[in-house]
């Protein structure tokens, strides 16, 4: 029997794309500008595809931007317009209107790994070396005498992480004192501590940290990542569900083990 | 000091307009003024229940445009002495609620002397469900013995912790949990999930448990807060509720399965 073929194939694929970042909202000026561009390689820019960034444009000049005009600018100089990138929320329904696609903000660090990591805007996210750069900056006196050295402490919670949360604690270990509930997520950039059931999904080394590890006091996770490499919990044949246990990578595999 | 206490769940029909009804008019019988808010806008309820549908003139939301004052939307309750209900808009939605309008009615009935202000969340997350919690200084989360219910419990409790008022300003609002619709018998054949797996999968302090009860379903259709029926289980339960939140020290009552006597057993 010949096997049906199937009507498509789904691939994630990397693509050249020119980002065409605004830093002026005057149409002519904006044309200007993209005619030296294009005079220095003409070919080049034939029928490439190219993303608006809005991230240097005010809001004020965000609501004067006429997006249908930019639209036909860019067509009639035989780009391809692929979307918006860093639009405003003001912004927003205005560039829905005027035909463009919206794309999601680029993240600044795009961390390998098969699990994605999506952040929603409620997440609470702790940028250990931000905060500290932050306090240098506030009080550098204060911090003469002392090592400088970044010493990273992690993030500490004491109440429950209930479903629908999510933590995360960049560039550090995450510590929980409680529990963390089922449909939750925690994620840290180092190792992550639940002193209680550890019940939601649990990301360690999100940015790639093979050697960060997941310490819980009783294993109920509903999915375990440790930098990228995962496992559903009810998948594993492990004996120590519902019991305190530590896991990390060894040969890009994941080990449960007891800490009795 | 008065004190702003939402009744919240996540989940719809699991018995929250029937706790703050209950709840409020437990408080008011024991010398507390009293004020009770219905934040389901476009669907409310909470007047029904109290046996004060047929005397709304004004609602909260002409209250919150100005179109009415406070004094002339509250309703005192004929029952219960310092109990007074603000009945919500049937005809809007829960835009017409803003964090302003609702801030400035809150804080009339703080001035106006009273001492426990209920708020009557809608069901679900949005925005009427986050404008009845986000004021609160305490919270009574409502649970069913069932799965989705306490999930959705749970998922209410991180918003509450998070995008709150209290949560804003770094404090912590206070939960307390109130089990309703509880049957000991259905829990030992498994069909419900007992009273100490919620407490665990919440850690939520337990403030009540109230027992699956007829009586309650006779209260709501007749307009009577079901904890004026004292001889209902479930009235007695959530009056051991009201003592329990005010402080005083109460056993729970209605876990077990209630032992048959002779003669019941006899005549089932």
């Amino acid at each position: 029997m010949i096997a049906t073929q199937s009507a498509l194939e789904l691939k994630g694929e990397m693509l050249m794309l020119n980002v065409l970042r605004l830093q002026d909202v005057d149409i002519e000026l904006i044309e200007t500008t993209l005619q030296q561009k294009r005079a220095e390689a003409p070919l080049f820019f034939v029928q490439s595809p190219v993303v608006v960034d809005c991230s240097s444009l005010t809001e004020e000049q965000g609501s004067q931007l006429d997006l249908r005009a930019l639209r036909r600018l860019l067509v009639k100089m035989d780009f391809v317009p692929v979307g918006l990138r860093n639009v405003s929320n003001a912004m927003l329904a205005a560039s829905i209107t005027a035909g463009w696609n919206v794309l999601r903000a680029s993240a600044k660090q795009s961390p390998k790994q098969e699990v994605t990591i999506e952040l929603s805007e409620d997440t609470f996210v702790y940028d250990e070396m931000a905060e500290e750069k932050k306090k240098k900056e506030a009080n550098m006196a204060e911090f003469a005498n002392e090592d400088q050295s970044p010493q990273k402490q992690g993030l500490t919670i004491e109440r429950p992480i209930r479903s629908g949360q999510q933590i995360y604690a960049k560039n550090g270990d995450l510590i929980i004192l409680s529990q963390t509930s089922a449909g939750s997520e925690v994620m840290a950039d180092g190792s992550i501590h639940v002193y209680g059931p550890l019940r939601g999904r649990v990301l360690a080394g999100v940015k790639g940290d093979k050697k960060a590890r997941i310490f819980c006091r009783s294993l109920e996770a509903e999915l375990i990542v440790i930098a990228g490499c995962y496992q559903l919990l009810d998948e594993s044949d492990t004996e120590l569900k519902g019991k305190p246990a530590m896991i990390y990578l060894e040969d890009e595999k994941l080990i449960i083990k007891s800490i009795k | 000091m008065s004190k702003v206490i939402v009744v919240t769940s996540g989940k719809g029909g699991v018995g929250k307009t029937t706790t703050s009804a209950a709840f409020a008019a437990g408080l008011a019988s024991k010398g507390h003024r009293t004020a009770v808010i219905d934040f389901d806008v476009g669907l409310r309820n909470l007047d029904l229940i109290m046996g004060v549908e047929r005397r709304v003139v004004y609602d909260f939301v002409n209250v919150i445009n100005g179109e009415a004052t406070l004094r002339q939307a509250l309703i005192k309750d004929k029952r219960v002495d310092n109990l007074f209900i603000l009945p919500a808009s049937q005809t809007r939605d829960k835009d017409a609620l803003t964090k302003e309008g609702v801030e400035s009615v809150i804080n009339e009935l703080k001035t106006d002397g009273f001492e426990y202000i209920v708020c009557d969340s809608p069901a679900g997350i949005e925005k009427g469900a986050f404008m009845a919690l986000y004021f609160a200084d305490e919270a009574i989360i409502v649970t069913n013995p069932e799965v989705s219910s306490v999930r959705d419990s749970d998922r209410i409790l991180g918003i509450l912790q998070s995008k709150s008022r209290a949560a804003e300003d770094g404090n912590v609002v206070k939960e307390h949990l109130v089990i309703t619709r509880y049957s000991p018998e259905r829990v030992d054949l498994g069909d419900m999930i007992s009273l100490e797996d919620i407490v665990d999968i919440l850690s939520v302090p337990l403030l009540a448990v109230i027992p699956e009860s007829d009586s309650v379903l006779q209260a709501s259709n007749n307009g009577v807060p079901v904890i004026m029926n004292l001889e209902s289980q479930a009235g007695q339960a959530y009056m051991d509720m009201t003592s329990r939140f005010l402080g005083e020290d109460v056993p729970h009552r209605f876990l077990d399965i209630e032992k048959k006597g002779f003669f019941k057993k006899l005549f089932g």
